[in-house]
């Protein structure tokens, strides 16, 4: 068996599964943020009505908003942490983070568990060996909230072999973007994806997570990077390490095997309107952004933030530039204070957001008119998604967003310096 | 004839002589600001159907309402203001993460002894902090002043708010303008040039005496001044304004006043405004222990680098109650980059703030809605009903001393218990 299927064995209560098999499992961990955990909350107060199970395996993160605008938002809130209250649940109220990043760096998501969220990003903990599905919001409020249980499909497996040394200036989040583009958006429906081969396990853990986000893309149930040391040594230094409950694959071949040679990548720009739409840097340098940002699931870490500031350095946001920086936790906001990073980023034009997932969905400011465009580090690229639906995203990676808030344009990062070099361009 | 301040800085900017309150005089403003309201004030332009502006030096546009944008109309409203400046060649144009306008104006040497200002905020008094009559007027005004140049004003009477310090530890210029708030009520100054002299006043930076002149709008003053002095120059001399590139205007020994106000801050104890007027003010002791769910150190008022060292040394070492919201929201890029090269943001970030980009923030219904029944102590200039969100909620008023303390302990909180 494989992690996947040895975690969905253990909590359905059996020796074995197999793909293609029913298993009804404990839950670990239920994720919800401040806008799908209001709407679970509704259906479970007002249909299920129910005690919560297991309280203290249910955690609420307020991301999209971190000082709302409105009432209704302010409301909504309200509502939000009175339920917590009054269910005993964890909740990290506005400016604690991004869900994820959240879950992760408090030590809530552990190897071998069960994670389930109502984020559609979820599956990234696969990093960390977990598993990890996003599930609808009534599904957390019929069954995982009132049972601690959900429902599986043990998925098969396709493991995907990254190998090659990319160019320099090309960075993970570079050939993530690529591989949905390459894969195409919808192509691996309810797979459990297995992120292998020499690029991927050469990563650092904040650099391996950029590929279990891509997930939800591809169409997957699932994705994860078999442990090792890398994760070993990440878990470790977590709250609450240590644990005692790392699954690991038997070792046996998958049945479906996706190899690619990313030797020579470029970086990489996910265009509107989807994150298939994936073209080389050059097929859209020139392209004017009016905005860009550094933040949502696939940017806001720390080492995104350092690498913006070595491409600010003696350089200013261009003028026609508004440039978000967007720390994916307060951990990490307050560690690029320590190191010094927050007063050059500032004082070159970029506008601090609290920790949060910044402009996404423009939930609490950040929206753009019609007929701007944003360069960002963001997970999607819908239209409408940051205000007007004649606004553009594009997607890239941090050194291209660095980079395109320099010149107002979208700008391949190489041109801006030589001196880039990240983990995996060896 | 001796003259008040006010009667000198219109008889400058009308060239009148002998003007006594109650005239009405054509002035012409040394500069006109407009903050994000500023999409109003272009389309009203060409509505007019005028392209030709009286003179472009003088325009001042500062995007810090609803910044950044928070909805694609307000973006739009934005990019508009963008273009136009772009068009028009207005070069004090500062976009979304500049501040909010009154302190960035002052602090990039645009406002200077003397001068006549107006701006599209009711909190334009702010400018006697430096010397300047400085008075908020409507968006059509500012949209009129740009293409003819003038505005008319009637001179306004003086009272004169005679100040005598040391205030006691813990309490801070806030305290004394809500307590001056407090006596002379909401409509205490309706239409008079305030004037604050004596010992305190003179003790006080410029930051400190903004925070007078921007509360001294809630009295229902026009305007608002502090004679400049040696503080005043070495604050100019900072912002690059050389010494002879304005005129101090000093009301004459003598000058007639409406009213002379005394006041020792010499025994104040910290003051708070209580739902839902400005000039509803208490002792803090008296409403201490009321329960918070949010505490907000922004605005014009209360969230320049001085008080946002107060609110640090305040919380180094604690962290924010349980169940409270700290937003911290700095006045201008300058203040956060001061805050953030010297340790102050740091310790606001470990104490658990949310800290927001600089602009205006939740003062301005950007952020820190409430939900019914919720209850902010806030650092800003105003708490009436429904400003921040609902109807059914509360809003008190203090210094960024008690706002602290209170974030702390997740109740109203004297500072004076904490600091002790």
């Amino acid at each position: 068996m494989n992690l996947v299927e040895k975690i969905l064995a253990r909590a359905g209560g059996r020796a074995s599964v197999e793909p293609g098999d029913i298993v009804v499992a404990d839950v670990d961990r239920l994720i919800m943020h401040d806008l799908s955990g209001y709407l679970t909350a509704k259906v479970f107060e007002d249909e299920v009505k129910l005690p919560i199970r297991h309280p203290e395996r249910v955690v609420m993160v307020f991301d999209h908003h971190f000082a709302p605008a409105t009432e209704r938002q302010a409301a909504v809130l309200k509502s939000n942490r009175e339920w917590a209250r009054r269910h005993g649940i964890h909740l990290f109220d506005c400016g604690s983070g991004n869900i994820h990043n959240v879950a992760v760096r408090r030590g809530l998501i552990r190897p071998g568990m069960i994670v389930v969220g109502s984020d559609s990003h979820t599956p990234v903990h696969g990093v960390l060996g977990a598993l990890a599905v996003a599930l609808g919001n009534d599904s957390h409020a019929g069954t995982v909230l009132p049972y601690g249980k959900a429902w599986f499909k043990v998925p098969h497996t396709v493991r995907i072999e990254l190998d090659g040394v990319v160019a320099p200036g090309t960075s993970p989040r570079d050939v993530a973007l690529w591989l949905v583009g390459q894969m195409g958006e919808g192509s691996m429906i309810y797979a459990a994806l297995e992120f292998a081969g020499p690029y991927v396990k050469a990563l650092p853990f904040w650099d391996r997570w950029l590929f279990p986000l891509a997930t939800v893309d591809l169409g997957a149930k699932c994705g994860y990077v078999e442990p090792d040391e890398v994760t070993e040594a990440f878990a470790a230094g977590l709250p609450g390490a240590p644990y005692d409950r790392m699954e690991r694959s038997d070792g046996g071949e998958a049945a479906t095997v996706r190899r690619y040679d990313v030797g020579g990548l470029g970086p990489q720009v996910a265009c509107p309107p989807t994150v298939g739409n994936v073209k080389p840097v050059e097929a859209v340098a020139g392209i004017p952004v009016q905005w860009a940002e550094l933040g949502g699931h696939g940017g806001g870490r720390l080492e995104d933030i350092r690498l913006a500031a070595a491409v600010l350095r003696d350089r200013k946001v261009h003028p026609d530039v508004r440039f978000n920086i967007v720390p994916a936790s307060r951990e990490v906001f307050a560690e690029a204070e320590r190191s010094g990073l927050v007063l050059p980023l500032h004082e070159a034009g970029a506008t601090w957001f609290p920790p949060s997932t910044g402009s996404n969905q423009a939930a609490n400011m950040g929206a753009m008119a019609a007929g701007e465009a944003m360069i960002s580090t963001h997970a999607r690229n819908f239209p409408g998604r940051n205000g007007s639906s004649e606004a553009q995203m594009y997607l890239a990676s941090a050194a291209s967003v660095a980079a395109s808030a320099v010149t107002g344009h979208i700008t391949d990062p190489r041109e801006i310096t030589a001196d880039l070099d990240r983990p995996g361009s060896r | 004839m001796t003259k008040t301040f006010a009667q000198k800085a219109l008889e400058r900017a009308s060239g009148e002589t002998g003007l006594v309150p109650g005239q009405i005089v054509d002035a012409y403003p040394d500069l006109y600001m407009s903050h994000t309201a500023s999409w109003r004030c272009i389309r009203t332009l060409e509505r007019m159907g005028v392209d030709t502006l009286y003179d472009v030096d003088r325009i001042a546009m500062v995007m810090d309402h609803i910044s950044p944008a928070n909805s694609a109309k307000t973006a739009g409203d934005h990019r508009l203001c963008r273009e136009f400046a772009e068009r028009m060649g207005v070069s004090k144009f500062y976009d979304v993460n500049a501040g909010i306008a009154h302190v960035v104006l002052m602090e990039n040497g645009h406002i200077r002894p003397g001068q006549l200002i107006i701006g599209t905020d009711s909190h334009s008094t702010i400018y006697g902090a430096l010397g300047a009559f400085g008075t908020g007027v409507g968006f059509s005004e500012i949209t009129a002043a740009w293409v003819t140049g003038k505005l008319w004003l009637r001179v306004p009477e003086s009272i004169k708010i005679v100040i005598e310090g040391p205030l006691p530890p813990g309490t801070h210029p806030k305290d004394i303008m809500l307590r001056l708030i407090g006596d002379l009520t909401a409509d205490g100054a309706t239409y008079c040039s305030v004037e604050f002299h004596g010992s305190y006043v003179e003790s006080l930076s410029v930051s400190e005496r903004m925070t007078l002149c921007n509360l001294a709008m809630e009295m229902g003053a026009k305007n608002a001044f502090v004679p400049p002095d040696d503080v005043t120059r070495r604050y100019l001399a900072d912002a690059g304004v050389e010494p002879d590139g304005y005129e101090e205007l000093l009301p004459d020994a003598g000058a007639e006043y409406r009213q002379v106000v005394d006041l020792d801050g010499r025994a104040l104890a910290p003051q708070i405004a209580v739902p839902h007027t400005v000039d509803n003010v208490v002792p803090v002791d008296e409403v201490a222990g009321t329960r918070l769910n949010q505490v907000f150190i922004g605005s014009c008022a209360n969230a320049k680098y001085d008080d946002l060292v107060i609110a640090a040394e305040v919380l180094a070492g604690n962290k924010v109650a349980p169940g409270v919201r700290l937003i911290v929201t700095p006045a201008s890029s300058t203040v956060m980059s001061k805050a953030a090269s010297d340790g102050v943001l740091s310790t606001l970030i470990e104490a658990g703030a949310t800290i927001t980009n600089p602009g205006c923030g939740a003062c301005a219904g950007n952020g820190g809605a409430m939900a019914d029944g919720e209850v902010t102590l806030s650092t800003a200039n105003r708490n009436f009903q429904g400003r921040m969100g609902s109807y059914q909620s509360q809003i008190y008023l203090s210094s960024p001393a008690t706002a602290a303390a209170s974030a702390i302990r997740g109740s109203i909180t004297n500072p004076q218990d904490v600091l002790r």
